[in-house]
């Protein structure tokens, strides 16, 4: 599974990537980090990821309108939206724009772990 | 315009707990909540969120270098520039903000953090009488600053 972590703190990327590489996650592998939508769309243009973690509120371009965009392309992700944003109409806008989980920051390494794995298994 | 309610201003004491369990397993000491004045008095890195739509203001948290650092450390986070410690203390500000939407619905649009250093005219940012929550965690005291309304 080829992973994109999108999230515009550095800490939030690195902390799952950590999880990821520490937490025997073995059949996932990173293929990059972006800092917003566009960058996201970039690196998934070049990588075609299996799996996202996609952060919601971004600066230049957010995370539903590269929901949107992602859900667009060839063979789409599988989407774990994990945001702070945790009102039930965001979520219910996430889920119908095709994105697989939800995860609420703050989140623990255990339930980050988990929700991947949820979102990784075959549809 | 409305102002918040004693139940809305407790979302923001929850929210503070629950962020500090989540990510360090240990809940902060609320030591006061109060309506502020321009006597309030910052720490070194500040959050600070803008609210829109159906709401305007912004909620501030600030947090002293050494509580910052001991959060990056129990999250495993070995980097701890400045660059981090400011991101740190702008993602707890998108956390509290984001979490108030489930009260407030999604009329509440917020901002991404501005993150800022130094204590130094932090207060002149928000409005001159802000609903003001003091909070201890391992021996830091820390604040959040809570200046919303109702359109």
């Amino acid at each position: 599974m080829r992973l994109l972590i999108v999230d515009d703190s550095n800490l939030i990327r690195t902390r799952i990537a950590r999880v990821v590489e520490s937490t025997g996650l073995e059949e996932i592998f990173i293929v990059g980090l972006a800092r917003d939508g566009r960058e996201a769309l970039q690196i998934a243009r070049e990588t075609r990821p299996d799996v996202v973690t996609m952060d919601l509120t971004m600066p230049e371009m957010d995370g539903v309108a590269t929901i949107r965009e992602l859900m667009r392309m060839p063979h789409p992700p599988s989407i774990l939206v994990v945001s702070a944003l945790n009102d039930k109409s965001t979520a219910i806008t996430a889920l119908r724009l095709g994105a697989r989980g939800f995860l609420n920051k703050p989140f623990t390494d255990d339930e980050l772990g988990l929700a991947l794995l949820d979102v990784c298994k075959p549809l | 315009m409305a102002t918040l309610t004693e139940d809305d201003l407790q979302l923001f004491v929850d929210a503070v707990k629950h962020y500090l369990k989540a990510t360090s397993k240990q809940e902060p000491e609320i030591t006061s909540a109060f309506l502020g004045d321009s006597s309030v008095i910052a720490h070194e890195f500040n959050g600070i969120v803008s609210f829109m739509g159906g709401y305007s203001g912004q909620i501030l948290v600030s947090m002293p270098e050494g509580m910052l650092r001991e959060l990056l450390v129990l999250q495993h986070e070995h980097d701890l520039s400045e660059t981090n410690l400011l991101d740190a203390v702008g993602e707890v500000a998108n956390t509290l903000a984001g979490n108030a939407r489930k009260v407030f619905g999604p009329d509440l649009e917020i901002s991404v953090p501005t993150r800022l250093r130094g204590a130094q005219g932090i207060t002149a940012r928000v409005r001159p009488r802000p609903y003001v929550i003091t909070f201890r965690w391992h021996r830091h005291p820390a604040l959040v600053c809570v200046d919303l309304e109702r359109r």
